[in-house]
């Protein structure tokens, strides 16, 4: 793993700073801006199933339930109390992590297909019981009159406000990745991934830290439903299905699972892909797929694997004599 | 005493595999565990980490009870353990492999880069190799690897499984040499083998177990003369030299 960063990485996430700053002045209408205002919210869900997935090795494909616990903390604290997004965050975090142990325990004992399947019946259960629960959840009906977020006073209402805050989250939420995953806590979950085996001969509390990469992930995913629920102002059992905790999935696989920047890429392709299509009309869902199962079989270490190697490639084209081939990996 | 075991009984779902084993190791003595397979020798060892389920009896550390505690808490008590198999990361490289040894001590920068040294010191074939992938490794040096990884933790007591096994007879004198290398450091071992000649060459005194229960200890020297015993435990084994 590479940790240098040198002047040269500075200027780029300038760039890539400027970049984010000046998209939604160039888009031509909020459509486009409340795409990007799902891509925001699909970066969160994504780094959290890269985090679980990705990088401590335990396949989620129920990580649309953790999205729907924030979602739903936010609604039916917003429906019962009156709370507001200040108030939702902190109470929808503390959910998550509980829902994030709730699937961990069981998770513990299990491995690779089981585990997998254990995740979907928890995604499912979950629907479920917001679907059936009418008294207390308004079930399939939803939950409407969600308020939008006020920062000290101020409301946030345009596409393009929830858009800053949105991405500003976001990229909290990738730094903090970033940090983790170069900690003790990050090479304990790579190291559990490789093997989780020789992780427990090597002194590795697997338990503890199975636990913490599925809290960890719930945590994102829940931050991801409150700025849904606050953003669209309405959230029912229909947008926590299977179908979206797979979206999810492929969001970080798509991107490279492991990776730090993959949910970013991931985000992006799952959300703004499928909307790009929509002029194929009925056919984009199968051409969407028909992409989806390109990019796996050609590049099935995701995309920014794919860049990455492309960018040396290219790099080493341009700097051909003039640079020293490169350096081993780091310490 | 370091390591005191006893009337341990252990066992893998209704199988008993050890009935009553009674163990002791002092301080930087190299202590061999002999015996055939399914003796119980490796349950022992995995008694010993917290990873059998253990039925009754005792095993102190350092005088502390470590009976029953998962394996993180007691490969942080400064027990590290050499797996049988040579159970390495085979994706990571071989500075990733040997860093990762060091997690169960509190993170310490200038006793990490000590200890690295010496292991490469140990086995220079690993340094040349630190940017290679774990599994690319041939079998001997996987082996170096997980006895270095397991160095990296600065263990008071090294427990080894099978350090030999399935290695190529030069290549397993090499281990013995790093075995005998690793005592005069000062460690502590407790040394499961299959192959008793070279263990009791290297080892202070030895414990014979046969079917989960220890049937004969000794000094080394005293047990190199037990032809008998040796060979009715061990069918034969090389007794050439």
């Amino acid at each position: 793993m590479n940790t240098n960063v040198k002047s040269g990485s500075l200027v780029k996430w300038a760039v890539t700073a400027l970049a984010v700053i000046l998209l939604p002045l160039v888009l031509p209408n909020s459509y486009f801006i409340r795409v990007l205002d799902l891509v925001g919210i699909y970066i969160l869900l994504s780094t959290g199933s890269n985090i679980l997935t990705g990088f401590a090795g335990q396949l989620s494909m129920g990580q649309a339930a953790f999205y729907g616990v924030g979602a739903y903390t936010t609604g039916l604290i917003g429906m019962y109390l009156g709370w507001g997004f200040w108030q939702t965050l902190p109470c929808a975090i503390g959910v998550a992590c509980i829902f994030g142990l709730v699937l961990a325990i069981p998770a513990l004992r299990l491995k690779g297909g089981y585990l997998t399947l254990l995740t979907i019946g928890f995604g499912e259960i979950f629907r479920l019981v917001m679907n059936n629960w009418v008294s207390f959840t308004r079930g399939p009906s939803g939950i409407t009159g969600i308020r939008t977020v006020s920062i000290f006073g101020f409301e946030l209402a345009t596409k393009t406000q929830w858009y800053y805050f949105i991405f500003a989250i976001a990229a909290l939420g990738l730094l903090y990745q970033r940090i983790l995953m170069q900690s003790r806590v990050g090479r304990a979950f790579i190291a559990i991934r490789e093997d989780d085996q020789v992780a427990e001969l090597t002194g590795i509390d697997i338990t503890r830290y199975k636990i913490m990469a599925f809290i960890t992930s719930a945590v994102y995913s829940a931050v991801a439903g409150v700025l849904y629920a606050h953003l669209t102002g309405y959230i029912s059992p229909d947008s926590f299905t299977a179908n979206e905790s797979n979206f999810i999935l492929w969001a970080a696989i798509i991107g490279g699972l492991g990776t730090y920047l993959g949910p970013v890429v991931g985000g992006f392709v799952m959300v703004v892909f499928p909307e790009a299509l929509r002029a194929l009309g009925s056919l984009r869902l199968v051409i969407f797929g028909v992409i989806l199962m390109l990019v796996i079989i050609y590049y099935p270490k995701g995309m920014v694997p794919f860049f990455q190697q492309l960018g040396n490639r290219m790099g080493d084209r341009f700097h051909k004599g003039a640079r020293k081939p490169r350096k081993e990996g780091g310490e | 005493m370091i390591l005191k075991i006893e009337d341990l009984v252990s066992s893998y779902g209704v199988i008993r595999a050890l009935k009553g084993v009674s163990l002791e190791v002092k301080e930087g003595e190299l202590v061999s565990l002999l015996g055939a397979n399914g003796a119980g020798k490796s349950t022992l060892l995995k008694s010993i980490i917290g990873m059998v389920k253990i039925n009754s009896g005792h095993i102190r550390y350092e005088g502390k009870e470590i009976t029953g505690l998962p394996a993180s808490r007691i490969i942080n008590n400064g027990i590290s353990i050499v797996p049988e198999g040579r159970k390495i990361f085979a994706d990571m490289s071989v500075a990733d492999n040997l860093e990762l040894g060091s997690f169960s001590r509190k993170p310490d920068k200038a006793l990490d880069k000590q200890i690295l040294e010496t292991v490469y010191e140990f086995f220079p074939r690993l340094y040349e190799r630190r940017n290679q992938m774990g599994g690319l490794l041939s079998g001997g040096e996987q082996q170096m690897l997980a006895i270095g990884r397991a160095m990296m933790s600065n263990p008071r007591l090294l427990l080894m499984d099978e350090p030999s096994m399935g290695l190529a007879p030069l290549v397993v004198e090499e281990v013995f040499a790093v075995i005998r290398k690793l005592k005069a450091t000062g460690v502590t071992i407790l040394l499961v083998e299959q192959n008793a000649s070279m263990a009791l060459e290297v080892s202070d005194r030895a414990y014979v177990l046969s079917t989960g229960n220890i049937v004969d200890q000794d000094t080394s020297e005293n047990m190199k003369k037990k032809n008998s015993l040796v060979e009715a435990y061990l069918g034969g084994g090389n007794k050439e030299d």
